[in-house]
């Protein structure tokens, strides 16, 4: 079962300070919707709304739709996968996943059918008898997300549920949890500061900075387009490079624009009449600057570190006049600190983002 | 292979320091319990000649005979039981509803009247032990299970111990027991209150300890002979001040009280070691 969440004007205070800020959002039945932002934005408020676990201020929210701001954690027909796992101590793990189940009063027969089949979807089966303390911590994350499953609810909301795993482990979880989106095809809801979690797990990413939605899109367009440089430096590791602007003459479709270090380049873009270079900057990511083979001129930039990723090398430079900048290129380069390479911009591929942050693409990209 | 461990001579001789003075300070604390093993199987009539007759034989097991036989202890024992564990029982329950309450539910003056509880640690027991008296006397409390009880089962310092124990709980297992849609009262009941058994095991002991070996408030209270707990009666055994007769009689009252406490601490031994250690042991 799956069920639409609409978030309408929702915004929650405590007392004087104001954690969100009139934030609106629709998440269609069966969709996968990553809440990402920096700690403190508000994204694990706002699904603890949407649980119950918190109270809306103002607003309305409602699963299925049906006005649930106003009923009990237990009543709105969402589960949730905590942080923590939030595993009963005491309680076996089958004691764990049927608890919710004798609370509602369903029969035993029909309890143990769905523990069961849980425990089947998840590989849990052999862990039933067993408590919590004696789980690692792999396995206390699928008896979480077993929890959740058995009460076959309209929505699944999970907070952070990865972070608390290793690497390795944390990449096969992702892994998991995207088959069991597409197995169970339900409404999901996940909170994270990890964009890989983001990137890859995401029908659609909500990016939230200081209380409010900054920008709701697909993994690609936020990462491709995205609406301001908070996001556009957010998302992308490395992070997009940012060289502010000294200039901007538009002629037709095509804009001559002047950034320092990197002197003129000629970009199609369709600026508004009042766009400024003062404050304004130019983004780029690492991956659309090349750098040129020997012998070729193009823009000077001195490499400070050099990093190598296998696949690929990650070059710190700085320009003629000092700005900082991360290029791209294989992972066969043979590139060293303190050599001087020629890079050019794939100018498809600029983002400009004037003084108040919004972004404007390349017409190109 | 080398042995790579290596032993400090200042730290070795630190430790054989430790070891004497836990030798001596054992032999200082285990000497008078052993005097009064020794009194408890010894005749009376050879200890009124004098206590060192202590050190020869023969040894007699009479005086325990004669606890079975002649003497009031049972009863004594029997209420030192009801009223330790009424006591125990009480302490427990009050304090793990008012430590849920004041760690988890929201209610009106709730830290005013948590800290007005805490005073309760800071007022001595002698303090209000007239006015205490009195009430009694006014609800004819005295003489009765309820009287011996009922002023042990206020614990402030149990309200204490379980506030911080819920506290210490992470509130996500609340938050996911409301999600599975479990009332106030089953979280407490079924997901809460079996988290705290260690501390419940801490203050029960304590309280039946304590409850056990109170002798202020039931000589107070108790003026009945029958209604007498096993310190009051054990002291109202005493025949003289120099207890010239009887000796052997008494002192096998004596270990005959302290035998519960003894199984208490044999059976829950690592938990008082944990309590007494503030958690440093596990």
């Amino acid at each position: 079962m799956s069920a639409s969440i609409e978030i309408t004007n929702v915004t929650k205070r405590y007392g004087a300070l104001a954690v969100l800020d009139d934030i609106s959002l629709s998440i269609k039945a069966g969709e996968f919707v990553v809440f990402l932002g920096p700690s403190g934005c508000g994204k694990s408020t706002l699904l603890r709304m949407i649980a119950g676990l918190e109270d809306v201020t103002a607003g309305t929210i409602s699963v299925a739709e049906q006005r649930v701001d106003t009923l009990p954690p237990g009543k709105r027909g969402v589960a949730m996968v905590f942080q923590s796992y939030a595993l009963y101590p005491h309680m076996t793990v089958a004691q764990n996943m049927s608890f919710g189940l004798e609370n509602i009063g369903l029969p035993k027969d029909e309890i143990e059918r769905r523990v069961q089949q849980a425990a089947a979807t998840l590989e849990i089966a052999h862990l039933l008898d067993r408590k919590p303390q004696k789980l690692s911590g792999g396995q206390r994350q699928r008896v979480a997300i077993g929890r959740a499953i058995v009460k076959e609810p309209k929505a699944f909301l999970f907070d952070e549920p990865l972070s608390n795993l290793d690497a390795a482990l944390r990449g096969r979880t992702r892994l998991e949890l995207a088959q069991l989106h597409a197995r169970l095809g339900s409404t999901m809801i996940f909170v994270t500061h990890d964009q890989v979690e983001a990137m890859t797990l995401a029908d659609r990413i909500v990016i939230m900075h200081n209380r409010k939605i900054e920008q709701i899109g697909t993994p690609m367009e936020i990462y491709r387009r995205p609406a301001s440089r908070f996001v556009a430096g957010f998302v992308g590791s490395p992070a997009m490079n940012f060289v502010p602007l000294r200039s901007v003459a538009a002629n037709g479709r095509t804009v001559k624009i002047g950034a320092s270090g990197l002197g003129e380049i000629h970009a199609a873009f369709r600026l508004p009449a009042s766009f400024s270079p003062e404050g304004a900057s130019l983004g780029i990511r690492a991956e659309d600057i090349t750098v040129l083979p020997a012998g070729q001129t193009g823009i000077a930039l001195k490499a400070e570190v050099v990093e190598r990723l296998g696949d690929r090398t990650l070059i710190y430079g700085q320009l003629a006049d000092g700005t900082k900048l991360t290029a791209e290129t294989d992972g066969r380069s043979e590139a060293r600190g303190g050599d001087t390479l020629q890079i050019a911009l794939d100018t498809t591929a600029i983002h400009l983002f004037d003084a108040a942050g919004t972004a404007h693409h390349s017409e190109g990209d | 292979m080398t042995d790579q461990t290596t032993y400090r001579p200042e730290a070795l001789t630190g430790n054989r320091t430790l070891l004497a003075i836990a030798i001596i300070l054992s032999i200082v604390m285990m000497a008078p319990v052993a005097w009064l093993v020794g009194l408890s199987i010894k005749d009376n009539k050879e200890l009124m000649l004098g206590t060192e007759s202590v050190f020869e034989l023969p040894y007699t097991l009479v005086n325990y005979v004669n606890i079975i036989y002649s003497s009031q202890a049972f009863g004594w024992f029997f209420n030192s039981l009801v009223v330790a564990i009424g006591q125990t029982t009480g302490v427990l329950v009050l304090a793990s509803l008012a430590g849920y309450a004041f760690a988890r539910l929201e209610f009106p003056f709730r830290r005013t009247i948590f800290v007005i509880v805490l005073f309760g640690l800071a007022v001595p027991e002698q303090a209000v032990i007239i006015a205490r008296h009195q009430m009694f006397n006014w609800f004819g409390l005295h003489n009765s299970y309820i009287g011996l009880m009922l002023p042990g089962m206020s614990s402030a310092f149990g309200v204490f111990l379980m506030t911080q124990f819920f506290k210490a709980i992470p509130k996500e297992i609340d938050e996911a027991a409301l999600l599975d849609n479990a009332s106030p009262l089953r979280i407490f009941w079924k997901v809460l209150l079996p988290l705290t058994l260690p501390a419940q095991a801490t203050l029960g002991i304590f309280t039946f300890l304590h409850a056990w070996n109170d002798y202020w408030w039931p000589l107070i209270s108790a003026t009945k002979k029958e209604m007498f707990t096993l310190t009051i009666g054990i002291a109202s055994s005493q025949t003289n001040f120099a207890q010239s007769e009887g000796l052997g009689f008494l002192s096998a009252q004596a270990v005959f009280a302290s035998l519960p406490v003894l199984i208490v601490y044999v059976i829950f031994q690592r938990h008082i070691v944990t309590a007494v250690s503030g958690g440093a042991v596990k």
